[in-house]
């Protein structure tokens, strides 16, 4: 393994990153100079030194191996993280070292999880620097460096099969090449779609930019402590939802849709699959609430119902409402949400609809094989045959997703937080939906948590981010053939 | 890519550069966190000193009444005692001028304002015994002293204790401040910290950089030659750059086939 090269690529994706600072900066200018300006101009300075540095040094790579391109991708989210953290660090307030860690990985990996009491307390630029983290991690910082690869040909087909699910994968039909312009296109389009839309709601620009973002990404980091449930505006409230729902559908689909393909959203089974899960789940919740007496009338159910099923489905986490208080259908539902998730090739994390959809077919192929043992059962999705290798895969998957759950509610215990945390909390992170239930809920934040668990959190979010086996195969390269 | 020399040259700027900033940013924060502490001092130590004022010109004001009221001595007490107030008064100005509005100073100020108005009306009403002249609505020495003992007295307590409450604040204002002062001593490390990071990160890949960049091709070169003519192994090295070490690799493959061909 050649490591010269990985800091060659892992450098290109810090210099996106301290543009984005840069970017920050300038708003912070733009601000009149706010308390995050400084510490955004230093943060860009060393980020481009670090990440420039290897440019002088290694020259341009034509072909790199799958192992290479693991560790690129893996230490590029790392690094990303780590050096997202400098302005944190350097502003102060609430930031200590942990803090910064936490809302740097939160934001890279899209989770939108927060340690912070007082966010209206943070400048203009260091928010925007918050939702820059959320939009970076969202098309992946990975996707980024594409764009600006000088090599052509297998250097980006091997960094893209990690960065992008194989399920994901097998939609496209497309070169790798087009797969970075229909993600850069999509993802462009719709953040600054939804930024406009949110403006003539009666978002200020900042807000709704950040707000746009944050969607798009399927973040959830906000600007107000409250969350969306601030602006208390049911038409807000329907162009987020909406931007979630597309933002958590594949991205080669929504290209496909657009341009008129034949292929597209409406003929997909997956996509079929979500916007049933969308249906029936908010419908669940919103009758929980009606039934239950929370909210007074059905509009009102199913207004906060379908907004908080749609932002924990989507690995979104925006609040409407304080769920903490909602009765346990709803709860339950909410639980369900965030552990399935959106479609594969989108921006949301989670176990995904892709996966659960297989794993359903394979539990029918299970009793049908019992009914009749001998014969050929073959498993489709989209009409495409699915090999018994990618069936294997999607059942480790979820067996490892679950087992990572337990480990992680178990440790949760072990620190003394209650039940409901314990089991919510790393199904939030791993998940990167962001708020949980009881101490981490959806208008609480992760700040009383022992550092311990905020570690062991942000862990769990790169996992996610990562699908899992991303991640760890970093520490087992040794054995890597 | 550029030249060895070039290279090498940007990634020791980069260090220098680094160091520079890192001794700029620690000078810029020691120097505002030095600012800061001595402001924090200064203001204490001024308003300590306002609040020993504020007693003196209380002392001043009580020893002229005592006269006036229990003695009935007025000559020149009635301006010593409206002097007392007016210091009492500036210094309260001074006081609200060195640490901004808070509520002891409130309340505060209140009080000093009902004590010129006692004062004041004391003064217009009380008997003055060396006048000469009797008027009949004039307080009698028994019922001045009365209001000195009741009324002067508890007034006169009142403000006295807002003072005290007053330095108190000052001290336990000193706590949060110091606690501040200490989190920015952190903020003002912070960066420091972080420069030298990144530069050890410079470093180790300027290290890393230059064993295989230039260091590891020269050895190879040496060997390749060295095993040429030792033991005439054909002269082949792998280059991954094409920089001076390249040319240089070359320009010995030619002079290697220029010696064959001369002793051919």
């Amino acid at each position: 393994m050649r490591f010269n090269v990985i800091l060659r690529y892992a450098g290109m994706v810090m210099l996106y990153v301290a543009a984005f600072m840069l970017v920050s900066a300038a708003i912070s200018f733009i601000d009149g100079m706010d308390s995050a300006f400084y510490p955004l101009i230093l943060s860009a300075l060393l980020t481009a030194l670090l990440g420039g540095f290897p440019l002088l040094f290694v020259p341009k790579i034509e072909q790199i191996s799958n192992k290479e391109g693991f560790c690129i991708v893996v230490g590029a989210w790392v690094m990303a993280c780590i050096v997202g953290t400098f302005p944190y660090l350097i502003w102060g307030g609430e930031f200590s070292v942990i803090n910064a860690w936490f809302e740097s990985v939160s934001g890279f990996t899209t989770t939108g999880a927060t340690v912070l009491n007082d966010i209206e307390a943070l400048p203009k630029g260091l928010l925007f620097w918050r939702s820059s983290t959320a939009w970076m991690g969202g098309i992946g910082v990975v996707m980024f460096a594409l764009v600006i690869l000088p090599s052509l040909g297998k250097t980006k087909m091997t960094l893209s099969n990690v960065e992008l699910s194989s399920l994901a994968k097998d939609n496209y039909r497309y070169r790798t090449q087009q797969i970075v312009q229909i993600l850069l296109v999509v993802y462009f389009g719709l953040t600054c779609i939804s930024t406009l839309l949110l403006k003539f709601a009666g978002m200020g620009w900042f807000d709704a930019l950040n707000h746009a973002m944050s969607a798009c990404a399927t973040c959830g980091l906000g600007t107000k402590n409250s969350s969306i449930a601030f602006y208390d505006s049911a038409v807000i409230e329907t162009i987020l939802a909406v931007t979630m729902t597309i933002a958590g559908i594949h991205f080669g689909l929504i290209y496909a849709t657009v341009v008129g393909k034949s292929k597209n959203i409406f003929r997909s089974e997956v996509t079929r699959a979500y916007f049933a899960v969308i249906a029936v789940g908010g419908l669940l919740v919103s009758a929980s609430l009606y039934v239950s007496g929370v909210y007074p009338d059905i509009l009102s159910s199913l207004r906060y119902g379908y907004f908080q099923f749609v932002s924990l489905l989507t690995t979104t986490g925006f609040a409407t409402a304080n769920t903490n208080l909602w009765p346990s259908l709803a709860v339950m539902v909410l639980i369900f949400a965030s552990v399935v998730c959106a479609c594969a090739g989108s921006t949301s994390g989670g176990v995904k609809i892709d996966r659960m959809l297989l794993f359903g077919k394979l539990v029918k192929a299970r009793l049908r094989r019992q009914q009749h043992p001998n014969a050929v059962i073959r498993i489709k999705v989209d009409g495409i045959i699915q090999d018994d290798e990618a069936l294997g895969s999607v059942m480790i998957f979820i067996v490892t997703y679950i087992a990572l759950i337990v480990v992680g509610a178990t440790v949760n215990t072990v620190f003394g937080l209650d039940l409901q945390t314990s089991i919510t909390e790393p199904i939030a992170c791993i998940g990167n939906v962001g708020p949980g239930f009881g101490a981490v809920g959806s208008l609480d934040n992760y700040s009383s948590l022992p550092v311990i668990i905020k570690l062991n959190s942000t862990l769990l979010m790169l996992m996610g981010r990562l699908e899992i086996f991303g991640f760890i195969q970093l520490f087992f390269m040794k054995w890597w053939r | 890519m550029t030249g060895i020399r070039k290279r090498v040259t940007i990634g020791f700027l980069s260090i220098v550069t680094l160091l520079f900033v890192s001794g700029m940013i620690s000078l810029f924060e020691l120097g505002q966190l030095s600012n800061d502490a001595e402001m924090l001092m200064s203001k204490n130590r001024r308003n300590m000193e306002l609040a020993k004022d504020m007693f003196e010109a209380m002392y001043l004001q009580s020893n002229a009444m005592a006269h006036i009221a229990v003695l009935g001595e007025r000559d020149g007490y009635d301006t010593l005692c409206l002097n007392g107030l007016v210091r009492l008064e500036t210094s309260l100005t001074a006081a609200y001028d060195n640490s901004k509005s808070n509520g002891y100073l409130d309340s505060l100020t209140l009080s000093v304002a009902e004590l010129r108005m006692l004062t004041e009306t004391f003064l217009a009403n009380v008997r003055d015994e060396n006048a000469g002249t009797e008027d009949e609505n004039a307080l009698t020495a028994a019922a001045a002293r009365n209001w000195f003992s009741t009324r002067y007295e508890t007034s006169m307590a009142k403000i006295s204790e807002q003072i005290s409450g007053y330095i108190a604040f000052t001290y336990k204002g000193l706590a949060p401040r110091a606690e501040q002062l200490s989190r920015n001593a952190y903020r003002a490390v912070t960066p420091v910290l972080i420069s030298l990071l990144v530069m050890i990160a410079i470093v180790l890949m300027l290290f890393y950089f230059v064993m295989i960049y230039c260091v590891n091709p020269v050895l190879g070169i040496n060997r390749g030659l060295a095993d040429y003519l030792s033991f005439k192994l054909p002269f082949a090295v792998k280059q991954e750059c094409r920089d001076e070490l390249q040319e240089l690799k070359e320009n010995i493959e030619t002079l290697i086939n220029i010696s064959k061909q001369n002793k051919a």
